[in-house]
């Protein structure tokens, strides 16, 4: 019989541009979907910006073109790329919390693939966890 | 005996609170338990070889405790020189540790 897979649940609270969270938290996701554990992701707070669907790449000032491109991109472009990687194989859960998504105005903007939840999710995520990182918010 | 990670995000300079978790890396190995710190983002500032708190890293490496530093954070913030004790690291062994290697995950 196939050894159950390992599952890992994050938490997060940190949205884009305010520190480096996000990006690690989906380093350390691919990282652990390619070993085969299956990742719950919480999202709370200002996190759940990250899954807004309409956020876009914007133009660089053209003075940086030749230093930074053309283009610049956001966060949530890869979570949305992780997400639609990891969909057939149910083994990434993306959550965010829907007191939080509804306080920013986001509720009806989450990508495809996201769960709008409560801390119910995040309790079940808890218990059926082999390893739960919280990853706090500073200022 | 306990495996305990602590993974430091933060600049440990800049935040008071840093010591914190130095002396709780510090504590858990001196109470018989197996302790990593794990330094990723701003964290790694702390493992420039030279700098004021590099000190404090090679004495916990002394005490016990796997000090580690993640290459990208240390690639993207020039770190080239370490402080003795610190092991660079990357976050594929990061992945393995939270899965096989250790109890609890402390995240700083």
């Amino acid at each position: 019989m196939a050894e159950k897979p390992k599952v890992v649940t994050i938490g997060i609270a940190t949205a884009s541009y305010q520190r480096e969270a996000p990006t690690t938290v989906l380093r350390l996701t691919e990282k652990l979907l390619q070993k085969g554990t299956h990742v719950n992701i919480w999202t709370f707070e200002e996190a759940v910006t990250l899954t807004n669907k309409d956020q876009k790449d914007h133009q660089e000032p053209p003075g940086l073109h030749e230093v930074a491109g053309k283009q610049h991109t956001y966060v949530g472009k890869f979570v949305d790329g992780i997400m639609k990687a990891a969909l057939h194989s149910g083994a990434l859960k993306w959550v965010v919390c829907i007191l939080c998504v509804q306080e920013r105005g986001v509720d009806a903007h989450q990508m495809n693939g996201v769960i709008i939840g409560t801390f119910a999710d995040f309790w079940k995520f808890a218990n059926a966890s082999d390893q739960l990182i919280i990853i706090p918010t500073y200022r | 005996m306990a495996k305990y990670l602590i993974v430091a995000s933060r600049d440990l300079m800049e935040y008071k609170e840093s010591d914190f978790a130095l002396s709780l890396a510090s504590q858990l190995k001196k109470s018989g338990n197996d302790a990593t710190l794990y330094l990723i983002e701003n964290g790694v500032l702390s493992a420039r070889r030279g700098s004021e708190p590099s000190s404090r890293l090679t004495a916990l490496s002394k005490e016990g405790v796997k000090v580690f530093a993640e290459d990208l954070s240390l690639k993207l913030r020039g770190v080239k020189e370490r402080a003795e004790g610190v092991a660079e690291s990357n976050m594929d062994a990061l992945a393995d540790l939270i899965l096989t290697g250790v109890d609890k995950v402390i995240w700083y």
